[in-house]
This record gives structure tokens, C-alpha cells and sequence, in this order.
């Protein structure tokens, strides 16, 4: 086996883990062999968010008063894309599937909708609440935008109707993350006193409002959880917690089925599942992130190279024919 | 930023510009009392310095606009541009590189999409087409990119990698051609750039040369500790200096300031010594109480052994020390003496405007080591005060009839510094062995001439040395 630097096969064909924190840089990963391909400069700011675009070629990084693009394909280490006139930090960042427009959230209290087509018909969006947002997450099926807040709010926003509706798990509890299942079937959030709530959604399709049912409340982590994730496969839930642990809980009956935990780990900021659902990456404080092997609760590799917190992580894999 | 677009300051910056390169202190004498931008006003209708009056608001006195003055800014880097021109070169840079980003303001809409507008951008998908339970079944990329290198070891200096400074802003930085002995040809033959963070420690760079080495030569076998390498002082042709003994593994890399070094297996009794130290005290630390003692004694004597070394080593470092210029006229003035690896500099302590007279100020002057020949102690008074002699070579003579015919031996100038006994031996002591780590062709050249001289003549006595 031999360690090369060059890659042969265009950003498309490959598996991308970038991750990015608290030491201004971004770096990509050879996510097989835990060698660090390439380091972005994101200057002044820290990253809070990753995320990468539906077509490969860019990556998006949310940090303190703007969002920046950086190109996938080459080796500049500059953005080439600069989103700003915002205030205060951006919470999250991610894309519309065909790449039509890119969704954020953040502390200046709104979710916003970018339009990234080039022809000028603007889709701009603005949605306002009333507190700090601090993860956006859009539904599988494009057009229902869920926005959690620091007061404990979650908003859900229909993008085609303008119509939104809040829910309040827990109050005065800030939601810190939000997911929902690829078949739109389930959706999960987590606070800041550590506690899960899941939804079971039904509507959601041909134009109707999707409508959550409360289905579950796990007492996840004994701590702040910070985020929260479901498997491709729809089969496995992932909570990270600043208890220093991640943990993988069953969609069928929310029994927690294996607890990632490692010395020295600290707090565990982000998660990604792999395409086949059977392995996981985390990224935490010890500046290190991880990939995980699910079922055998062992660590496969680690990416160490930044020298403060790791605090966000965007990941692609694909499934390949065998 | 100063100001560019004052013409005033401009031509201010311009003669400072001027006096400050003019070894000769010509310039200086012609150009130093006069203030040319009045004179010119008075002298003509002509409105030749729009920005006089802005400039009175400026606060800046006439030797505060040369950038050339502020010496300090560029310490232990060869002094080949000024720093307007390194700072104009970085800001052009940065100006490049931003303009290459795209910058997207956050704008509203103009006006509210139409119901068939939102529809078409925020359409609904069909999640029930899309969930086809085959297309999740397959094996993903990375499963199978695993698969194909199942057993990989972990590389024992990834912890190390953090220490990279490579794509660091703004954090100080340390960049290094570092040979490797170690590999074949050709790879032996090239320096290897590793910028490492400045507040790393020498073990730690060692780490981090190690990490890219076993990523860039995967073939090679290398030793799984760091203690067993060691860093050497090298020439930018690859050869070590092995005169100096290797970096102190628990050094700040932040404090050395060589360019180029060399990465060897640590072998010879120094350094096995210095590693043995390591050893004890990383093992032997709050943990085993009563070794401790021992090797503490050890790790004082071997400090001992090393001061010596050390000496010499820190010698390159900048330091700054406080003197007096003797002038021909019996005065003297008080410097700062600056004197690093690169260089010396004299600066003057304080802008004497009203008192001086221009023939004893002193001209904020720097030296490249290179032209440094000798220093010596030349006689110590009573009160405990010393005075010592720089000697130095400059190359172009004012007259050019004088400069062909004239040996060499014109172009060998001095300066006396009065100090503190302690104080001129240290900065003797340290120019020295500056001057050991560097062999200049002037040296050369002056210890020659001084030996001829001395056969010649033997009550002859050019300078110390």
C-alpha cells in the first residue's frame, strides 16, 4: 500500500471529510488513511458550521458575520466565495439538493434562504424569531424549513406557503440541534440539559404541512448535547454531548446501542454517519476527530492536525455498486 | 497607513530615506537643518506642498517618517528591502488574493415571489419515489477504501501534526529548510520546508519532520521515538555543522533563528547525553520522588557542560544593550547596541535635536555581520567602565581616484563603545562568537592583512586582533 498526496479521481468520485474549529483553519481528509490532504485559511473567525455542496465542487463554512466558499477542486486556500452583511456569529449552514439555493441560520435571530443561481430570479428569504438561532434543518423533502432557537422554540417554516407553526419541548431549554430522517419519517432534537425529543411526522407530501407527534424523551446525556444526526439508513440515531461521549441510539424503540467514548476525547461537537450507516466520524475539543466502526465501538482512524477544538465536520460518501 | 498622497510627507520620507543609507553622514550635514518644504514656500508663489498645513496636524517629528529607522521591525531577516516596500508588497498581495474572492452582500429580495415562482424554487419532493431500500443496501466508498487497506499503522508522530504552521494566519510562525541525511539520493540532496508554529517545541518540530517524512517517503523506515533524531545547524548547501552540538529538544523553536538544519540520527556522546537528560527528566518527573534528586544533580552538571555550548548558540539571538559611542571629539553619545545573527546596529537613544551638534549625533547605522571583522576589549578603566572596538569593512570609497589605487586596509573603519566592564565583555563576547559561526571573506581578508602588517612593522597596531 502506498500513501500518496495526489488524487487521481475528480472531488466527485471521492469520500470528503472536511472538518474546521477554533484554530481558523479548515482541513480536508483522506478519511481512509487519516492523512490530511489540504488546509483552508478561515481567517478571523472560527468555523461553526460545514457543509458541502449537493454538486461536490464546493464546501461552505459558517463563521463570525459571514459564510465562506471554498473550492473543492483545486488548492487554493482562499474562498472564492464570500457571503456576508450579516451580524454576529452563523449557527448553520446547508444546501437545497439541486443546489438552487443554500439555508442559513444565526445569532442575529433569522434563518435565511441565498439564492445561488446565477440568473437573477432572487429567492432571497428572510425568516425572523425571537431568539438566537442555533441549527436550521431542512426536511428531506425541500420545502419545509425546521429552525431551532436558543429559547427553546422550534419553528417550523413551509417555504411554498410562508405558514410556520412552533413547538416548545422543554421550556427555557436552548435546542441545540435538530435532525430529521431521510424518508422524513422522524425528527429529533436535543437541548442544552442533554435530553433527546422525538417526533413521528406524518403530512409532510403533496402539499400539506408536515405535523409532528411527540413519540419519545430520552434522557441522552447527562450534560449540554450539541448535536444530533440519523444514519442514512434511517435505523440508527447519534447524539454528541459535551459529556465527552457520542451516543448511538435504535430508531426502532430509542435503546441506546453503543456509546462512543474515548480518554481524553472532551467534548464532542459534531457526527456524520458513513453512506452505509456503519461507521460514524466525530469531531471534538482534543482537536481530533474520529471514525468510528458502529457495531464494534472501535476507533478506525483519527485525524489529528489542528491545534485548537474541532467544532464542526461536513462528510460525503457515497454507495457504490459492488 | 501613512499617508501617501501627502506630497510633504512623501519628500520628508525621501531625504530620511537618504540619510538614513548614507553611511558617509554626508547627506545628513547638507540636509539634516534645513527644512526644505518652507524654504520652498517662501521662496516660491507656487503652491508646491498642498499638504504643509495637514502635516503640522501629523505629530510626527522629521526622523519618525523614515520607516528605515524603525530597525527593530525586521530583526534577524536579511535587510534586502525596506519594510515600505515589504509592507506595500503584502498589502498588494492581500489586495490580490481578496480580489479573487467573490463577495456576496446579504440583500433582499427586490420583490415577493409569485405563487408559481415559489413553487418551482422550493418544490416539494416526492420522498415516496425516492426511498428505494436497494439503492441504500450497497456497500459505501469508504467501507470499501477501508476494506482496502484494512491493517494501516498508526504513524507514531501524528500527534506532532498539530504543530504545523503551514496554513496559520495571523499565529507566529517558523520556517525551515530542513535536510535529511537520512533518505537516498536524491532526496538527501533538498532542504524539505517545514513551517512549524513558533511556540512548538525542538522535539516537536523533530515530530513534525518525522510526520511529513513518513507521509512523503512512505518507503523509508524511520525510528518510532523522536529522541532518537536530533537537529543540526546546517549550511543552505546541506552540510551540517557539526561544531555545535544538536538543538535543545525542549527549546522553543520560537528562539532559534537558523534557516537551514539538518535532521540526523542522534549518535555521539552529546547528544545520547542530552537525550539521557530527557529521558529523566520526562520519566522521573513528580512521579518517582526519590530518583528525582539524582537526576537532578545529573541534569545540573550536564547544564553546566552545556552552558558553554549554549552560549555560543544564543549568540545568533538578538539582544539589545545599552552604550556609549566615543566620538573623535571626545564626546560621546549614548546608543542602543543591537546585535543579532544577522547584523549589528547602533541606534541612538534619544532624537537630540536642540543639543547635539550634527558632527557628534550619532546616525542610526546597521552592519551586516559580514562586515564585521573584530571586536575587542581595549582598555578597562578604574570606575569600572570599558572600552571596547568594533571594526568593520566599507566597501565604497567617496573618491574614486583613492579607491582604486588604496589597499584594502582604507575600507577597514572602527568604532569605540564606552560600557559597564560586564556589559562591553558580554557584547564582545557575543559579537565574537557571531562571528565564529559566520567566516566572512572580510574577515578573512582583514586577519590577513593584520598578520602581513605585523611581520612588516612590528610596533604597528591597526585594532584589536
Amino acid at each position: 500500500m502506498t500513501l500518496t498526496m495526489t488524487s487521481d479521481s475528480s472531488p466527485s468520485e471521492q469520500v470528503i471529510l472536511a472538518t474546521g474549529g477554533y484554530d481558523h483553519t479548515i482541513k480536508l481528509w483522506q478519511a481512509h488513511t487519516g492523512i490530511c490532504q489540504r488546509t483552508a485559511q478561515h481567517t478571523e473567525s472560527q468555523v461553526n458550521a460545514l457543509d458541502i455542496t449537493p454538486d461536490k465542487q464546493h464546501i461552505a463554512a459558517a463563521g463570525y458575520q459571514h459564510i465562506r466558499m471554498y473550492d473543492l477542486a483545486s488548492n487554493n486556500p482562499s474562498p472564492v466565495v464570500n457571503y456576508d452583511g450579516l451580524s454576529k456569529n452563523v449557527t448553520s449552514v446547508g444546501f437545497q439538493e439541486e443546489g438552487k439555493w443554500m439555508y442559513t441560520g444565526g445569532e442575529d435571530l433569522s434563518a435565511r434562504i441565498w439564492d445561488l443561481r446565477s440568473r437573477a430570479l432572487q429567492c432571497q428569504r428572510i425568516f425572523q424569531v425571537s431568539a438566537p438561532v442555533n441549527c436550521v434543518c431542512l426536511h428531506p423533502n425541500q420545502s419545509e424549513l425546521v429552525v431551532g432557537d436558543q429559547s427553546g422554540v422550534i419553528h417550523l417554516w413551509d417555504l411554498k406557503t410562508d405558514h410556520n407553526e412552533q413547538l416548545i419541548p422543554e421550556a427555557d431549554a436552548s435546542i441545540q440541534s435538530i435532525a430529521m430522517d431521510p424518508q422524513g419519517k422522524l425528527m429529533a432534537a436535543v437541548n442544552n440539559k442533554g435530553r433527546c425529543y422525538i417526533w413521528s411526522l406524518s403530512g409532510g407530501e403533496s402539499q400539506e404541512p408536515t405535523k409532528p407527534k411527540p413519540s419519545h424523551k430520552i434522557e441522552a446525556h447527562p450534560k449540554f448535547a450539541l448535536k444530533c444526526a440519523f444514519s442514512p439508513d434511517s435505523s440508527l440515531l447519534v447524539t454528541t454531548s459535551a459529556d465527552q461521549s457520542a451516543r448511538i441510539w435504535e430508531t426502532k424503540d430509542f435503546t441506546l446501542q453503543t456509546e462512543l467514548k474515548q480518554e481524553g476525547q472532551r467534548w464532542v461537537w459534531d457526527a456524520a454517519f458513513s453512506a452505509d450507516s456503519q461507521y460514524i466520524v466525530t469531531a471534538s475539543s482534543d482537536g481530533v476527530a474520529r471514525l468510528w466502526n458502529i457495531e464494534k465501538g472501535t476507533v478506525e482512524r483519527e485525524y489529528s492536525g489542528h491545534s485548537k477544538a474541532i467544532t464542526s465536520l461536513a462528510f460525503r460518501d457515497q454507495i457504490v455498486n459492488p | 497607513m501613512a499617508f501617501y498622497d501627502n506630497k510633504h510627507w512623501l519628500i520628508s520620507h525621501i531625504r530620511n530615506s537618504f540619510v538614513s543609507s548614507d553611511d558617509t553622514g554626508m547627506c545628513e550635514m547638507v540636509m539634516q537643518g534645513e527644512n526644505l518644504s518652507k524654504k520652498l514656500i517662501s521662496s516660491t508663489k507656487f503652491d508646491c506642498y498642498p499638504g504643509e498645513d495637514d502635516s503640522e496636524d501629523d505629530d510626527m517629528d522629521a526622523m519618525g517618517q523614515s520607516f528605515d529607522i524603525q530597525s527593530d521591525l525586521d530583526f534577524g531577516g536579511h535587510r534586502a528591502r525596506s519594510n515600505t516596500a515589504a509592507r506595500l508588497e503584502k498589502m498588494d498581495r492581500e489586495k490580490k488574493r481578496a480580489a479573487k474572492t467573490k463577495h456576496i452582500k446579504w440583500e433582499s429580495a427586490p420583490a415577493a415571489l409569485s405563487k408559481s415562482e415559489m413553487a418551482e424554487v422550493f418544490q416539494e419532493k416526492d420522498l415516496k419515489i425516492e426511498s428505494k431500500p436497494e439503492l441504500k443496501a450497497g456497500k459505501s466508498l469508504l467501507a470499501q477504501q477501508l476494506e482496502k487497506c484494512p491493517n494501516l499503522p498508526q504513524n507514531p508522530f501524528q500527534m506532532f501534526a498539530k504543530c504545523d504552521g503551514s496554513a496559520h494566519v495571523g499565529v507566529k510562525v517558523k520556517k525551515y529548510g530542513i535536510f535529511l541525511p537520512l533518505l537516498p539520493a536524491p532526496d538527501c540532496n533538498y532542504p524539505m520546508t517545514v513551517i512549524v508554529l513558533a511556540a512548538a517545541k525542538v522535539q516537536d518540530l523533530i515530530g513534525l519532520i518525522l510526520y511529513k517524512c513518513t507521509i512523503q517517503h512512505p518507503n523509508q523506515k524511520f525510528k518510532s521515538g523522536v529522541e532518537s533524531y536530533a537537529l543540526h545547524i546546517a549550511e543552505d548547501d546541506g552540510e551540517i555543522d557539526w561544531d555545535f552540538p544538536c538543538l535543545d529538544p525542549r527549546e522553543t523553536v520560537g528562539k532559534f533563528g537558523f534557516k537551514f538544519l539538518a535532521l540526523v540520527e542522534s549518535k555521539g556522546s552529546l547528544s545520547s547525553h542530552l537525550q539521557e537528560e530527557f529521558k529523566d527528566v520526562v520519566d522521573c518527573g513528580p512521579v518517582h520522588g526519590t530518583s528525582g534528586n539524582k537526576s537532578k544533580a545529573q541534569l545540573q552538571e550536564a547544564e553546566l557542560r552545556m552552558k558553554d555550548h549554549m552560549t555560543a548558540m544564543e549568540a545568533s539571538l538578538y539582544q539589545s544593550y545599552q552604550v556609549h559611542v566615543l566620538h573623535p571629539l571626545r564626546a560621546k553619545t549614548e546608543i542602543h547596541l543591537g546585535v543579532s545573527r544577522d547584523k549589528v546596529e547602533i541606534d541612538p537613544v534619544t532624537q537630540q535635536k536642540v543639543s547635539a551638534k550634527f558632527w557628534v549625533r550619532q546616525r542610526a547605522v546597521s552592519y551586516d555581520t559580514d562586515c564585521i571583522v573584530a571586536c575587542d576589549l581595549l582598555e578597562t578603566k578604574s570606575n569600572n567602565r570599558a572600552v571596547f572596538r568594533m571594526v568593520y569593512y566599507r566597501s565604497s570609497s567617496p573618491s574614486p581616484e583613492l579607491s582604486s589605487a588604496t589597499p584594502h586596509s582604507m575600507n577597514f573603519k572602527h568604532h569605540d563603545f564606552e560600557a559597564a566592564e560586564s556589559v562591553a565583555r558580554a557584547v564582545v563576547q557575543q559579537i565574537n562568537h557571531v562571528l565564529e559561526l559566520r567566516t566572512s571573506a572580510r574577515r578573512k581578508e582583514y586577519l590577513a592583512l593584520k598578520e602581513r602588517r605585523s611581520h612588516r612593522r612590528k610596533s604597528f597596531h591597526l585594532g584589536p586582533r
